[in-house]
């Protein structure tokens, strides 16, 4: 092996030496900033499917879904998830412009979650309503959600010739706190459950 | 009965109807008062709750900034954000006493939050300074002494292969 030779494989020895040492502060300071910072809301069927939604609701059955939301915003996020109920009439979350539903809300669930952190909940509900034959519409008592009962009583929907259903929605709308208005605000995602109550 | 003693007694009686209407007008508006208070307390405790959460939440989010491991704290503060959500109902549904009870619960479930959120804080800033000290400051040093070293070897190297290379000659 000639001395140039000799040199550039001590060099290259060197270097490698050099850079495995350094691997553990090279790891840290060359990683790519992240630039997408979201949060995901999803509802998702009993079997954690996206698929089988409850759809045909009968008096008082109880219905399994799962509500999750998965934190990507880069801090510890705290949230609140409106769970609201309509009828076709009545006004649904906007996401054109990402305005909120203006109905008041039925019940808030607090979700507090860790950046890159996921939180799911499983939602057991039924509802108990009346079938008025005369007025061809169904008029709500009560959700009971996860064991909380729910006033529905103002709420009814009328039957939908188009549809042929007694068409109502039971939403969930993402908000979040803002540290800066010290404020919840919404989040501008929502999920919905399309149902038809069956008499 | 004479007239005057028809008066009295329509006098009497009409006082002592007066007198009822009083009493009941005063209850009622005693127990109109006592609700409103206890609707005001409810209020209060709520808002309260709220507030101490969100306190909980921003050293949690503290904590999480400098790499706590902060899974426990948000348990317990999931859980006292649910009770708070049944305080809510409970004074949506005009169950001012069960609010208050549950806003005071909610409440008690952050009683030493902030110590233990503190306390993971401080560990894990004690933690990454370590960290930050060995793991970057020790090993950029370490390849930096590496090349120097490797440098000073190959310097002697050279000598020696410059010498052995002269007395070859």
């Amino acid at each position: 092996m000639s001395y140039r030779e000799y040199t550039v494989f001590f060099m290259i020895v060197t270097g490698i030496l050099a850079l495995f040492v350094a691997s553990p502060a090279l790891s840290r300071l060359l990683v790519l900033p992240r630039t997408e910072f979201f949060t995901e809301f999803w509802i998702l069927d009993s079997n954690h499917r996206a698929e089988d939604y409850p759809f045909n609701i009968t008096l008082m059955h109880d219905y399994s879904v799962f509500l999750g939301i998965a934190n990507h915003l880069g801090y510890c996020a705290y949230y609140s998830v409106e769970v609201k109920f309509r009828n076709q009439t009545q006004p649904a979350p906007n996401s054109f412009n990402h305005t909120p539903s203006s109905l008041p809300a039925l019940y808030s669930i607090t979700a507090f979650v860790a950046d890159q952190g996921v939180w799911e909940q499983s939602l057991t509900f039924s509802f108990n309503y009346q079938h008025n034959e005369a007025l061809r519409r169904v008029e709500f008592d009560s959700l009971i959600l996860n064991d909380v009962e729910l006033d529905l009583k103002e709420y009814s929907t009328d039957w939908n010739v188009e549809r042929e259903e007694f068409f109502s929605n039971l939403f969930f709308e993402l908000w979040i706190y803002n540290g800066t208005t010290n404020s919840i605000q919404y989040h501008e995602r929502s999920v919905s459950l399309r149902l038809n109550m069956t008499v | 009965m004479s007239l005057r003693d028809f008066l009295f007694v329509v006098f009497a009686v009409s006082s002592v109807f007066s007198l009822c209407g009083l009493v009941f007008v005063s209850f009622v508006e005693g127990s109109e008062n006592v609700v409103a208070s206890i609707e005001l307390e409810a209020g209060a405790a709520i808002a309260e709750a709220e507030g101490k959460i969100v306190i909980c939440y921003r050293v949690v989010a503290d904590a999480d900034r400098v790499g706590a491991n902060i899974t426990g704290l948000l348990v317990v503060l999931n859980d006292a954000g649910d009770v708070l959500s049944g305080a809510e109902l409970a004074y949506k549904f005009g169950d001012f006493d069960y609010a208050v009870s549950l806003a005071l619960q909610s409440q008690e479930r952050l009683s030493s939050f902030v110590e233990e959120a503190d306390v993971l804080r401080g560990a894990a800033m004690q933690a990454r300074y370590w960290d930050f000290l060995v793991n970057v400051v020790g090993s950029i040093m370490g390849a930096v002494a590496v090349v120097c070293g490797g440098f000073v070897v190959w310097v002697v190297l050279r000598r020696r292969y410059s010498q052995a290379g002269s007395v070859g000659l």
